[in-house]
């Protein structure tokens, strides 16, 4: 049922809207497993197990719960990009879904940030489902091409990409009956400077074995080597034009012209007021920069007039310090 | 004189490569006393060595010579010698007898002091350090004496240079104690109070069983200096300070702290009296220069409280509080403390008032993206100085066998695998 999508759509997912759903699926797991263990005793429950009694708990026990919730964020041209996420009350016995709490929620969303709105919605499990279908189709109504972002909440350690999957719909014809049709599209990660700093707080909660850098190390350490390249380069290009000006390499005008329209790009502004503030800005940047070395810094010395401390100080912990050793 | 002769021989032969040197080295120190011995008969061996070649054996042979009781005559021609061996010796050499080397640049600075010329020397002294430390960081018991010679010669420049250099290791505390407290005087004669202050507060501060007179004298100056600098100063030595220091130095320092006291009041009359009535006292410690500029500066201190109350105020305001004779003083004053850019102010010369202004920095140029950008670099060296120390402390059997018995046993459900820091 789920193949390639041809649409020609890209998508940009944030990580806020895979924690939000994350946490939505655990926190309902963990609230609905409760109750049964707390009511019945552990004979019974094995018992009401081997009776295949479909208690709404023993449910929950045997099946995971399935959450549901939409997404919303803004579609430029053929970029969409999906920034965050609320949940939504769905019952999908009854194929009931609460309008009155989405409206009510998609006005709040619309007051705090207007440019978004419903792109489309969520679900936890493996695999997309004909029951979705329905799902979808109510949701047609507010946006004409939903999206589906499904979450597999399965852990599976060997696996190495995210288990979240956005599938869209098409309308194909099948056996004569034209049918909708769910189509897997592929995605992008997009992350923003603050959703960064937290998914690596979050990804620390849990220490998986993986690698020691941080991800803001990481991406320092892109930037880092992005900045030495273009320096080598520029290195490579200024050595090139000294040996012409020297006479060792023959003139080449076409080059010459290229690395003069190179130049005349930049500088792009040139005003006094850019001049200041990115002046300030930078000196903003380099005091923080100093007071972090300096915090760095203090703390290495503490530790070392710790350890001092304890290695030298045979009156422990008295004021002023023994001879020189 | 033939095992002189023989000396002399050997030294001319092993002097060239390393091994060569080293078998020497165990020559010379067997052969020690006998030169000791022959002390006022080596001088025309000397001739027959080359300072720059055989600088050892030179050494060594210099270091007996100058061992017994010279008279002055014989001092100028010492010096000379000296001097020539001091500008072509080889380091590698000399610190091979460091011990030596230094009681012979030693008897140098003796000599100098006493033929009463000290500039002939110091630029000399510099070199010998020079060709001497390890590294820049390095202290060597000869910093002090180069200091010294700086400072009699009134040269205070070079000392300065010398002082700017951070210092890592240091091979006496004598020598520590010594380097910072003629390192604060030369600060003071440049009126670098801000630096003064610091390697005086090195002394002050600096480990020791038992105070000793350097500390004493450093303590009023330090006293002394940092009523120049900030206008006041605090009683209690700081808590890193040895116990000795704790207990004793404010007793033998009792004098500068009764000027602390008057100097607080604000009253130039009062602090004028006091200065009065103590000055042979000061005189005695050589410190009357330093107390008549802690009575000029209170002048400065009053001011500068008063940019904390006023935005605008007449000269002759300013000249009734703080109690100076007339305008044209108290302009004199303000005038000078806004070149010295201690005070951000403007005279408005019409009609007489001082309008006190806020400091004008707004952070947005390129020189002071510069300066922190320095200061960012240098700290970053400290850092990896402090970094490695740590290691190699963590690393020091006393600390290990002390601080594991410390520490409890290690929880890993608890170990937070956060990293503390970034490592630069």
């Amino acid at each position: 049922m789920a193949s390639s999508s041809s649409r020609g759509l890209t998508f940009k997912l944030h990580p806020l809207v895979i924690v939000n759903i994350s946490d939505h699926y655990t926190r309902v797991k963990s609230q609905l497993n409760l109750p049964p263990s707390l009511t019945s005793t552990s004979s019974a429950a094995t018992s009401n197990n081997n009776n295949n009694n479909s208690n709404g708990g023993e449910n929950n026990q045997q099946k995971p719960p399935r959450v549901y919730g939409c997404v919303i964020g803004v579609q430029r041209g053929r970029t969409v990009e999906i920034f965050n996420s609320f949940e939504l009350i769905y019952d999908p016995s009854t194929r009931s879904l609460d309008r009155s709490f989405l409206e009510k929620k998609q006005e709040l969303y619309k007051k705090v940030f207007p440019h978004f709105y419903v792109l489309g919605w969520y679900s936890t499990g493996s695999d997309a489902q004909e029951s979705d279908m329905h799902f979808h189709k109510a949701l047609m109504d507010i946006n004409e091409s939903p999206l589906y972002v499904l979450l597999n909440p399965a852990i599976n350690p060997a696996q190495k990409d995210l288990p979240v999957t956005i599938y869209e719909s098409e309308l194909h014809v099948i056996d004569g009956v034209p049918q909708l049709i769910f189509v897997r599209s592929s995605y992008t990660i997009e992350t923003v400077e603050a959703e960064r700093i937290s998914v690596d707080h979050v990804a620390h909660l849990k220490p998986s074995g993986g690698s020691a850098a941080t991800q803001l190390a990481a991406q320092l350490t892109g930037i880092h080597s992005a900045i030495k390249m273009l320096n080598s380069r520029i290195r490579v290009v200024h050595q090139y034009l000294v040996g012409m000006q020297k006479g060792d390499i023959p003139c080449e005008s076409s080059l010459l012209r290229q690395v003069s329209s190179l130049l005349r790009r930049l500088p792009a502004i040139e005003s006094e007021k850019f001049q200041d503030d990115l002046l300030m800005e930078y000196n903003d940047t380099l005091l923080i920069t100093y007071l972090a070395m300096f915090t760095n810094c203090s703390s290495t010395m503490n530790e070392l007039v710790d350890k001092f401390n304890t290695a030298y100080d045979r009156h422990s912990r008295r004021g002023g310090r023994t001879a020189f050793i | 004189m033939n095992s002189m002769e023989g000396l002399v021989t050997q030294i001319q032969g092993l002097s060239s490569t390393a091994s060569d040197v080293l078998m020497l080295q165990n020559l010379l120190k067997q052969a020690n006393d006998s030169l000791h011995a022959e002390s006022t008969r080596l001088l025309p061996f000397l001739d027959q060595l080359d300072p720059s070649k055989h600088s050892l054996g030179y050494l060594y042979f210099l270091e007996a010579c100058t061992a017994g009781p010279i008279t002055k005559e014989q001092a100028s021609s010492y010096v000379l010698i000296i001097a020539r061996f001091l500008s072509s010796c080889v380091s590698e050499q000399i610190r091979l007898a460091s011990h030596k080397f230094i009681s012979v640049c030693k008897r140098f600075k003796d000599q100098l002091v006493l033929l009463g010329e000290p500039l002939r020397g110091f630029a000399l002294m510099l070199t010998a350090i020079r060709k001497f430390q390890s590294s820049t960081e390095h202290l060597t018991a000869l910093h002090p004496e180069f200091l010294l010679l700086c400072l009699l010669a009134k040269s205070y420049k070079t000392g300065h240079s010398v002082l700017e250099e951070d210092i890592f290791e240091v091979d006496q505390p004598k020598d520590l104690f010594l380097y910072c407290y003629y390192g604060g005087m030369i600060c003071i004669g440049q009126k670098h109070f801000q630096k003064a202050l610091e390697l005086l507060h090195n002394v002050v501060t600096a480990p020791m069983f038992a105070v000793n007179a350097i500390a004493v004298e450093a303590y009023k100056k330090y006293i002394l200096v940092s009523l120049i600098l900030h206008g006041q100063f605090s009683t209690s030595l700081p808590k890193y300070s040895s116990s000795a220091a704790q207990r004793n130095l404010r007793s033998l320092c009792q004098l500068y702290f009764d000027m602390e006291n008057s100097y607080s009041n604000g009253k130039i009359g009062d602090l004028e009296t006091y200065v009065q009535s103590n000055k042979e006292r000061f005189e005695h410690d050589n410190n009357l220069g330093l107390v008549k500029q802690v009575v000029s500066s209170l002048y400065k201190q009053n001011i500068q409280r008063l940019t904390q109350t006023y935005l605008t105020l007449s000269l002759q305001d300013i000249a009734n509080t703080v109690q100076l004779s007339s305008v044209r003083e108290a302009e004199m004053h303000v005038l000078q403390m806004i070149q010295d850019v201690e005070i951000y102010a403007t005279i408005n010369q019409k009609d007489g008032m001082v309008r006190f202004l806020e400091d004008p920095e707004q952070y947005k140029t390129i020189e002071m993206i510069e300066r922190i950008d320095s200061s960012i670099q240098r700290l970053m060296i400290l850092s990896k100085k402090i970094t490695l120390t740590d290691e190699l402390m963590s690393c020091d059997p006393s600390y290990l066998s002390k601080g594991c018995r410390e520490r409890q046993k290690f929880d890993f459900d608890d170990y937070d695998s956060v990293p503390q820091r970034f490592n630069v």
